[in-house]
């Protein structure tokens, strides 16, 4: 199956067999290891990727599902040299441990505050936007300040 | 998994898919019910015809008697945003799609794939029965509606025919200026949650202030949601006070065939249903209380 | 002082972690990203029945499958038997499966569906055999015995063991009998507590590559590096020193990747091969065959006098270890310290029991022992509290160990905290000010922990341009504690922080280090790089009299310089003369914890005695209960916890929060279920770990009362703050209802329905 679609920024032709999911596309066809893998089943969120913007698990989503649409991956955020104000805001406060599903994290932050542009979200809020991807080792509590932060940082442009 | 995957681009070819593959077809919406499933084996299609290539599948939009239609590819996010659920009568919906999962779930799956899944633990369906949903099917012999509890046959059985695309959910207007509508549920978490139990309840009030019309609808008690006439037709034609709002609630337990599983035993199933339907019935009350009723 | 500066100016600090940006930006490889060209993939066949003998394994069938490069089964691999404790463990069930989820045999295909494939072809029958799922069961003298051979099994000395006991020991002391004869009361309740799974976020995974001559490396994410080249060099059957193990990032452990999982798989599947094999696990695997906290049935008798003191403790823990004995001795063990609880105790008497049974071989997650034994003491606590007519906070506080008391097993108490801890948690959540309230309450525990032992060592190298290379063993597992590591260096050089890089965990190039567990590693590395930052500094005092004519003790190193006698010298000064002149300056250094001295009467048959360098700490929660629905809801949460000096308070106080977050799962809600021996969750759907909106915000409090042996007076706090949760909260929940639960998790079913359904 012949899967045309926008990642990062760039077209991207790719040919897939017709039951990959968007993750094995990732991580085996294109080698793009930050969205990472765990449960397969949506439950954990280290999967996670922007379809067209929006928080998406990358496991249980078809790679035709993606046909001529766009995808943002953590790749397609920021690097080292030039983090996104997320990404910084994560490391000022101390939200990365193991960090393995951080990159998850930072998209569904970075999806929520695009759904709600200019809002600063309360904690409840944040927590929310945030339920779909579990830590095993923060607590949340630095995330959901590190989310706040940014919320803040990107409000003020 | 292993499957052929077809992806047209108009309903007409979408219908054609389904007469030529039957029932070694099945649609995909969201996939996100869809591709667990064949992922743990418990269903292996030979063909997965993508459904989200084919115009006006998805949408809110209102119908000329006053209702909604809802097409059935419209994510559970689109819901939960959309104005005609945040508050009144038909709030119900975007509170139980608002508990489906986490964003990641909500922004692709589908109310549709929700609907056809028909999981007896599924959020939105104890909604949708609460405000008299209908499910807008298109086959060959052209399109029909059903209401949506005789839709549902059993966990994962629907009277879809595997040829039939559903297209839509309909919602009638509601039969009275005083309505609102409720949805609870209890799990072990917060969050990311299949419902241990839920429910779903909608009252309509005359002038008088008597009940018009009840709707009590639970989830995770049944192997279908199970919708309670008997706690309805304690409350229609009667002033919704505490004793029967008490008295529904009691119905509502008592009409349950609850499971033990992994989640919880039948005997907490019981005991919470009454519990829920309880409250989502007083929380509607409330609500007309508050000036919030359509 | 030897050549530091005197102001303290990289540790104690709220630095940022040197392995961040990689982290948020998604360029960090964890050993699950790991893959090498050419790789093959691997998959486990597991067994489906608790307990069977095997009739037939034929996997003719499966090896003809296209995509298929090579099966190992029990016929191909060395008759050893392998194992922390005991030697109990073999590679693949041979005879027998003792588990659902016993590996069978593995499979390398081109594709991991290739290969999953290829395990279901595998024709594998089984005639199930009588079994046991409970270590009471397991203790009957009828009970089927899970290793018919276990005297024949090569253990640690210590151990007591005999048929489905894998260990049984003992800690008394004073007179027991004549105390509870005296008593104004006696309680004695049991408590139970389930399996719960480490819950990191990256499955177990392994790279395995052979290189012509013998020599394997593996790539995977192990916590202990050096005990994995030691039991894949035993399996292999080939000398340690061919054995390289390299962790490339590790996604949370929490104890569950401590021993050996899929790495062995992966190595013989890449020696039948010849090429290299990747082996991750799926969720059903972890959830069946992965290293979960061990369950446990605890006794506890207690009998105090009439203004509350403790007169004596009796009791006995059953822990099930599974079907293997793997950590479950040491663990059984433990228990018993938890359940002396930071108290004075003038008589004991505690048992603890290992046994096997037809579960999955259980392990050693975050504070193995504590947070069940903990559950046990600190409930019966609240429970005696309530019955003399007494505050919870009284009752502890007169009972509460003091500097120079003596702990269980008579060793001498150093650096005595608990009773700050508790004052200062429950002042915090407002203890002296709660109101009765309907459905509200507010409950508090406490609890000490060890820092655990083992050695590390460390080279520091300086390069030319002044900074740093710290190259350990160790391995981060995400807690900072190297970065912690990192900053003490920094300091003891007169660095910055930033100016110090840390070279990652591989056998082949780093010193030893005893591992990412017991909450040691930053102490420990610390102290290494602490004796190494000696020897360096000693080395460029040494260039700078040389360059000055000074004498050595005339300088100090400070802000990136040697410094004295009105000179400053570059640090990178003198690292580049060394290097042209002397090959650089380069150091190692070497740290073990010693443990204290104990009496060893007091113990029998116990492999952990004596805690070293302790830690105390209280937690207070302020809770409410849904009558109807049972749902509990944390409005907030206080940890005062002893770090001894808090090298990084950001970092610290991550532990805290994590581990709170997973003893709230402990407490409320995580739980693998079994049925006649079966998983009945074996998904993250079923196996529920807490979510964003299930945790509180956690008020931290670290209160510093320095050890003797650690940086600065660190004490280790990693696994601390996941012990008090569950009695912390089991004590708000009956403040709320008025109702007791007693075993975990503590369901909204059994605060509703009680337990038993």
């Amino acid at each position: 199956m012949r899967l045309d679609f926008t990642l990062n920024g760039e077209a991207v032709a790719v040919e897939v067999p017709p039951d990959w999911t968007l993750l094995q596309v990732l991580r085996r066809e294109l080698g793009l290891l930050g969205t990472k893998e765990n449960c397969l089943e949506a439950e954990c969120g280290v999967c996670s990727v922007l379809l067209d913007g929006r928080v998406v698990n990358a496991c249980i989503l078809l790679a035709a599902q993606c046909q001529g649409r766009s995808v943002t991956t953590i790749e397609g955020l920021g690097d080292p040299e030039r983090l996104h104000p997320i990404q910084q805001a994560f490391l000022d406060h101390g939200a990365v441990q193991c960090g393995y599903c951080i990159p998850g994290m930072v998209l569904a932050a970075k999806s929520w505050l695009d759904e709600n542009p200019g809002r600063l979200p309360g904690e409840d809020e944040i927590r929310e936007a945030l339920a779909g991807t579990l830590c095993r080792c923060t607590g949340y509590q630095k995330i959901v300040d590190a989310v706040a932060a940014a919320a803040a940082a990107l409000a003020k442009g | 998994m292993s499957f052929a995957l077809h992806r047209p681009t108009s309903l007409a070819a979408a219908l054609a898919l389904a007469a030529r593959h039957g029932a070694a077809a099945r649609f995909l919406a969201g996939g996100t019910d869809l591709v667990i499933q064949i992922r743990r084996g418990r269903l292996a299609p030979a063909h997965v015809i993508d459904l989200s290539a084919v115009p006006g599948l998805a949408g809110i939009a209102g119908t000329p008697e006053g209702g909604l239609r809802i097409g059935a590819l419209t994510t559970l996010k689109a819901i939960e945003r959309h104005p005609a659920f945040a508050g009144g009568a038909r709030r119900a919906l975007a509170e139980a799609a608002r508990v489906v999962g986490g964003h990641q779930v909500r922004n692709v799956g589908t109310l549709g794939g929700n609907v056809v899944n028909a999981s007896p633990a599924a959020d939105t369906l104890p909604a949708l029965l609460a405000l008299d949903a209908e499910a807008e099917l298109v086959g060959p012999g052209g399109t029909r509606r059903v209401p949506l509890d005789a839709f549902l046959l059993g966990p994962g059985r629907t009277d879809r025919a595997p040829e039939e695309v559903l297209t839509a959910i309909r919602l009638p207007p509601p039969p009275s200026a005083a309505s609102a509508s409720a949805f609870l549920k209890a799990g072990r978490r917060k969050a990311m949650e299949i419902s241990v139990v839920c429910a779903a309840a909608r009252l309509d009030l005359g002038a008088d202030g008597r009940c018009v019309a009840a709707r009590l609808a639970l989830g995770a008690v049944a192997p279908t949601t199970l919708r309670v006439r008997a706690a309805e037709a304690l409350l229609e034609g009667h002033v919704p006070d505490a004793g029967r709002l008490a008295a529904a609630a009691a119905a509502a337990a008592a009409a349950t065939r609850p499971l033990d599983d992994v989640r919880a035993s039948a005997r907490f199933r019981r005991h919470l249903a009454g519990v829920l339907a309880g409250r989502a019935l007083a929380a509607c009350l409330g609500r007309m209380g508050n000036g919030e009723a359509a | 002082m030897d050549g530091v500066a005197t102001e303290r100016r990289v540790v104690g600090r709220r630095l940022p972690r040197l392995d961040g940006a990689g982290k948020v930006t998604g360029r960090m490889v964890y050993a699950a990203d790991f893959a090498l060209p050419g790789m093959l993939h691997g998959k486990v066949l597991r067994s489906p029945l608790p307990h069977a003998r095997i009739r037939r394994l034929d996997v003719a069938a499966a090896r003809a499958m296209a995509g298929v490069r090579g099966i190992v089964t029990a016929a191909d691999v060395p008759a050893v038997r392998y194992g922390t404790a005991v030697r109990d463990t073999p590679v693949f069930a041979t005879d027998r499966v003792l588990f659902q989820g016993q590996a069978v045999a593995a499979v390398a295909a081109t594709t991991p569906e290739i290969a999953e494939a290829a395990c279901r072809a595998i024709a594998l029958e089984l005639d199930p055999l009588p079994a046991v799922f409970d270590a009471e069961a397991a203790l009957a003298p009828d009970a089927p015995l899970l290793h018919p051979d276990w005297a024949s099994y090569a253990a640690l000395p210590v151990l007591a063991r005999e048929g489905n006991i894998a260990a049984r020991a003992r800690m008394r002391h004073g007179d027991v009998e004549a105390a509870f004869a005296s008593a104004h009361r006696i309680y004695e309740h049991r408590f139970a507590t389930p399996l719960q799974h480490p819950g990191y976020t990256e499955p177990r995974a392994a790279v395995a590559a052979w290189e012509g001559d013998g020599r394997l490396t593996v790539w995977c994410n192990t916590q202990l590096p050096f005990d994995m080249q030691a039991v894949l060099a035993e399996i292999l059957d080939i000398p340690s020193g061919r054995v390289r193990v390299v962790v490339p990032g590790i996604g949370g452990g929490f104890g569950g990747k401590l021993r050996v999982g899929v790495e062995h798989y992966a190595a013989l599947l890449a020696r039948r091969t010849g090429r290299p094999v990747k082996v991750m696990t799926t969720t059903e695997e972890e959830l069946t065959a992965a290293y979960p906290r061990q369950a446990t049935t605890i006794t506890l008798r207690t009998a105090v006098d009439r203004e509350g003191r403790l007169l004596a403790r009796q009791g006995r823990v059953l822990l099930e270890c599974g079907a293997f004995a793997n950590s479950g001795p040491g663990s059984a063990a433990i228990c018993m310290q938890i359940l002396v609880g930071p108290y004075r105790t003038p008589a004991l008497d505690l048992e603890s029991l290992a046994v096997y049974t037809n579960r999955v071989a259980a392990g050693s997650f975050r504070a193995p022992a504590g947070p069940m034994a903990n559950f046990a003491v600190e409930s019966q606590m609240d429970i005696i509290a309530e019955d003399l007519g007494m505050d919870p906070l009284d009752l502890r506080l007169r009972n509460v160990v003091r500097e120079g008391d003596l702990g269980p097993a008579g060793e001498a108490l150093a650096g005595v905290s608990v009773a700050e801890c508790l004052e200062r948690a429950a002042e915090a959540i407002g203890w002296r000010e709660r109101r009765p309230a309907p459905n509200r309450g507010k409950g508090l525990a406490c609890s000490w922990w060890m820092t655990t032992g083992g050695s590390s060592g460390v080279f520091v190298r300086l390069a030319p341009d002044g900074t740093a290379t710290l190259v350990s063993g160790a391995v981060e597992i995400g807690t900072g504690a190297l970065t912690g590591a990192a900053q003490v260096l920094a300091e003891e050089l007169g660095l910055e922080l930033e100016d110090v890089r840390v070279a990652g965990a591989d056998t082949r190039d780093a010193p030893f280090d005893y591992g990412a567990q017991g909450s040691r590693t930053a102490f420990s590395v610390g102290n290494a790089a602490r004796v190494a930052a000696a020897e360096l500094r000693r080395q460029l005092c040494a260039l700078a009299a040389r360059r000055t004519g000074l004498p050595q003790e005339a300088f100090r190193l400070e802000r990136r310089a040697v410094v004295g006698g009105g000179h400053r010298i570059p640090i990178a000064d003198l690292a580049r003369e060394s290097q042209l002149s002397g090959g650089g300056l380069i150091a190692h250094g070497t740290y073990i914890n010693p443990a204290p001295p104990y009496d060893p009467t007091r113990v029998e048959n116990h492999p952990l005695p004596v805690f070293n360098a302790p830690s105390f700490h209280a937690h207070a929660v302020d809770l409410s209960v849904d009558p109807g629905t049972g749902e509990v809801t944390i409005h907030d949460y206080v940890v005062a916890q002893d770090v001894g000096f808090a090298i990084n308070p950001t970092w610290i106080e991550g532990q805290i929060e994590g581990g709170v977050a997973q003893g709230i799962g402990e407490a409320l809600s995580e739980e693998i279920v079994y049925r006649e021996g079966r998983v009945l969750n074996a998904n993250l759907t079923d196996y529920k770990m807490p979510t964003a909106q299930d945790v509180p915000r956690v008020r931290s409090i670290l209160v510093e009362c320095p050890s003797a042996a650690g940086p600065y007076g660190a004490k280790g706090v990693g696994e601390p703050p996941c012990i008090e949760p569950p009695a912390a909260i089991a004590n708000a929940i009956a403040a709320a209802t008025g109702r007791r639960v007693f075993s975990l998790p503590m369901t909204a079913e059994k605060i509703v329905l009680g337990e038993g359904g």
